[in-house]
């Protein structure tokens, strides 16, 4: 597994650097920074820097810019790290490469796991970009237990890359990377509690976010690093996710080998 | 030895009636097909479009299940060992896919090769001298993209020797190359055959191609074998139709008559046009009279100014099997 984790790894290292559509990384930072830029729009202008009751109730907090901007940092990461593992079968495909990796005896998992760790590097700028981008827009951090955000951000790693293994199988299968990549980042968008609670969603599109590793990580995250939460706090939120993940890691995997074997033999040629 | 015992392969596909309605309808591509390669042997797979070439070639490469029957890589079982059989094949097929091009050939054949296992100086000089024997030295380190069709071509067979493969397949490899590249690439194949022992399995448009390298010869029709037999067998089989072509100097019409006679009395017809300073004539027979029609022109004394015999070729032999095939 280490070989092909490491091959693909430095393989896409090297296509990053020599042809990555920075247009797609600025892109990146900015659909973070128009999140940050909206949320202090609408704090500044429209509710006069004076939140409902509801809102306090809900989420936990008046510091409603920090609540979403810490939304806008991780759902911009959460949507770099979903593209990134789920379009890499698709994309092979696409480029006629999927027969050579599929004739070779490597491990799938040591493929995905250096694409995601390629891909990481990449969102990781990203995500700090928008962080810093945040902090000029009054994010107010409070961390108590830097451990804590490390164990947090790597369970969520597992439960995205999880999420990512179905996502990609949904797109071998619908041949579409588009409408399906589109489609949930819209919903995620809505239910994750980036902007604003879930608990404000009428009860029957608020069970999706229960779907959503990523509610619980937001959730979390706005706990341990503007609320000063440890990582008992947040324990419920780790369990829930580290449990989602491993769901979708089962399903994924064996739902991305189905497809990978449907798309050869619909493949023509 | 490679052993396809009894392989069949169907697809299915949906038809998109009206909305939303589609209906099932199977493909048999392939049927019953059995086949075996031996190592050091290059064996030819013939068929027209559609025959169900590439379909045999996947399923030898396990990128395809078959629906029933059974294929063993050196007794290994396809289906319940795919990876042990997946270290020992590999396969290639024409055109420019199954590479990266945004990477060098060099990073290509060093990715590839780490899926197979391969790291370190092992790998390192395993790509370097690949690149070297395909011809592609200088430019190892170019991205892919700015090579040309030939060079890509090229790089295709370098990663489908990563791995040291014991058998190869060939999906139509020289498809669209010029005729230097794919002469060339006739010359590696059959290198990797006689020399390094490996077994080989071939697809081809060009049958002077499948002539001149294969040991032997399938030919499928509709998913069907119909023929399995030596090229030159196939030819002595089939072609009833032998060619040569007499130009003399200096000939009487008399002569011309008698050297008919004596044709006509071995069973070969002829026919002569008179031509600049002499005759041309051409003997028709189901043998090869060559020796016939040198021998009569001695007899009589005639100059001969050339004597061509038409080969037959696999070609021929093909055309005149689909010929009686479809009568
Ligand atoms: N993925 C597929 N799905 C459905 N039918 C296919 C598929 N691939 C090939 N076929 C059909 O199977 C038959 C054999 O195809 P193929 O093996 O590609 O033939 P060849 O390589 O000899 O041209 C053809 O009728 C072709 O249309
Ligand atoms: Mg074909």
């Amino acid at each position: 597994m280490w070989l092909p984790f490491s091959a693909t790894f430095k393989r896409n290292f090297i296509v990053m650097k020599r042809a990555y559509p920075w247009s797609f990384f600025i892109g990146h930072i900015l659909s973070g920074a128009y999140i940050v830029f909206f949320a202090y729009l609408s704090y500044t202008f429209v509710f006069n820097k004076d939140m409902d009751t509801r809102f306090t109730a809900y989420a936990g907090t008046n510091d409603y810019l920090s609540y979403v901007i810490l939304g806008g940092v991780f759902f911009s990461f959460a949507v770099s790290m979903l593209m990134i593992v789920s379009r890499s079968i698709i994309s092979e495909l696409r480029e006629g490469t999927l027969e050579a990796l599929l004739l070779t005896p490597s491990s799938r998992k040591g493929y995905f796991l250096g694409t995601m760790s390629q891909g990481l590097t990449r969102a990781g700028i990203e995500l700090l970009s928008i962080l810093v981008i945040g902090f000029f827009f009054g994010l107010q951090m409070a961390i108590q237990d830097p451990i804590a955000v490390i164990i947090l951000f790597i369970i969520l790693l597992f439960s995205l890359f999880s999420q990512a293994l179905v996502l990609g199988a949904f797109m071998l299968y619908f041949r579409d990377t588009y409408i399906t990549q589109n489609t949930l980042f819209v919903l995620m968008g809505l239910v994750c509690g980036v902007t604003f609670p879930a608990a404000y969603l009428p009860n029957y599109v608020e069970w999706l976010s229960y779907c959503m590793p990523l509610t619980y990580g937001i959730d979390a995250f706005r706990m341990v690093m503007t609320e000063g939460e440890t990582l008992a706090g947040i324990q419920f939120n780790l369990f829930y996710m580290m449990a989602a993940g491993i769901l979708y890691l089962v399903i994924g995997s064996i739902a991305i080998k189905r497809m990978e074997y449907v798309v050869l033999e619909k493949h023509f040629g | 030895m490679i052993e396809a015992i009894n392989v069949s392969k169907h697809y299915t596909l949906k038809e998109k009636k009206r909305w939303f309605r589609s209906e099932k309808k199977t493909i048999e591509a392939v049927k019953e097909l059995n086949l075996s390669i031996n190592k050091g042997e290059i064996i030819g797979l013939l068929g027209l479009n559609g025959a169900g070439k590439t379909t045999t070639i996947k399923m030898l490469s396990t990128l395809l299940k078959p629906s029933s029957g059974t294929i063993t890589v050196d007794g290994v079982d396809i289906e319940t060992n795919p990876m042990e059989v997946k270290r020992k094949v590999n396969m290639i097929a024409g055109g420019e896919r199954m590479l990266y091009w945004r990477l060098t050939g060099y990073e290509n054949l060093i990715y590839f090769g780490k899926l197979y296992g391969l790291a370190g100086d092992v790998l390192r000089n395993r790509c370097q001298s690949l690149l070297e024997n395909m011809g592609l030295g200088e430019a190892a380190h170019i991205p892919v993209e700015r090579y040309s069709k030939g060079m890509k071509q090229r790089l295709q067979i370098a990663r489908g020797l990563i791995n040291d493969p014991t058998y190869l397949f060939l999906d139509e490899p020289t498809l669209g190359l010029d005729a230097p590249v794919a002469k060339h690439l006739r010359k590696s194949v059959k290198e990797l055959a006689h020399q390094q022992g490996k077994g080989i399995l071939l697809t081809s448009h060009y049958l002077e191609e499948v002539e001149e390298l294969c040991d032997k010869v399938y030919i499928i029709d509709k998913g069907i074998m119909v023929l399995e037999d030596t090229p030159k067998n196939i030819i002595e089989t089939f072609v009833k139709e032998f060619r040569v072509t007499v130009e003399v100097q200096n000939a009487s019409t008399e002569q011309i008559h008698s050297v008919q006679r004596r044709i006509h009395e071995k069973g070969a017809s002829f026919v002569s046009t008179e031509a600049a300073g002499g005759f041309v004539f051409e003997v028709i027979s189901p043998f090869d009279a060559t020796p016939l029609a040198a021998s009569v022109c001695f007899e009589l004394g005639l100059d001969i100014q050339r004597l061509e015999t038409k080969k037959p070729k696999l070609e021929d032999a093909i055309i005149q099997m689909s010929e009686g095939l479809s009568a």
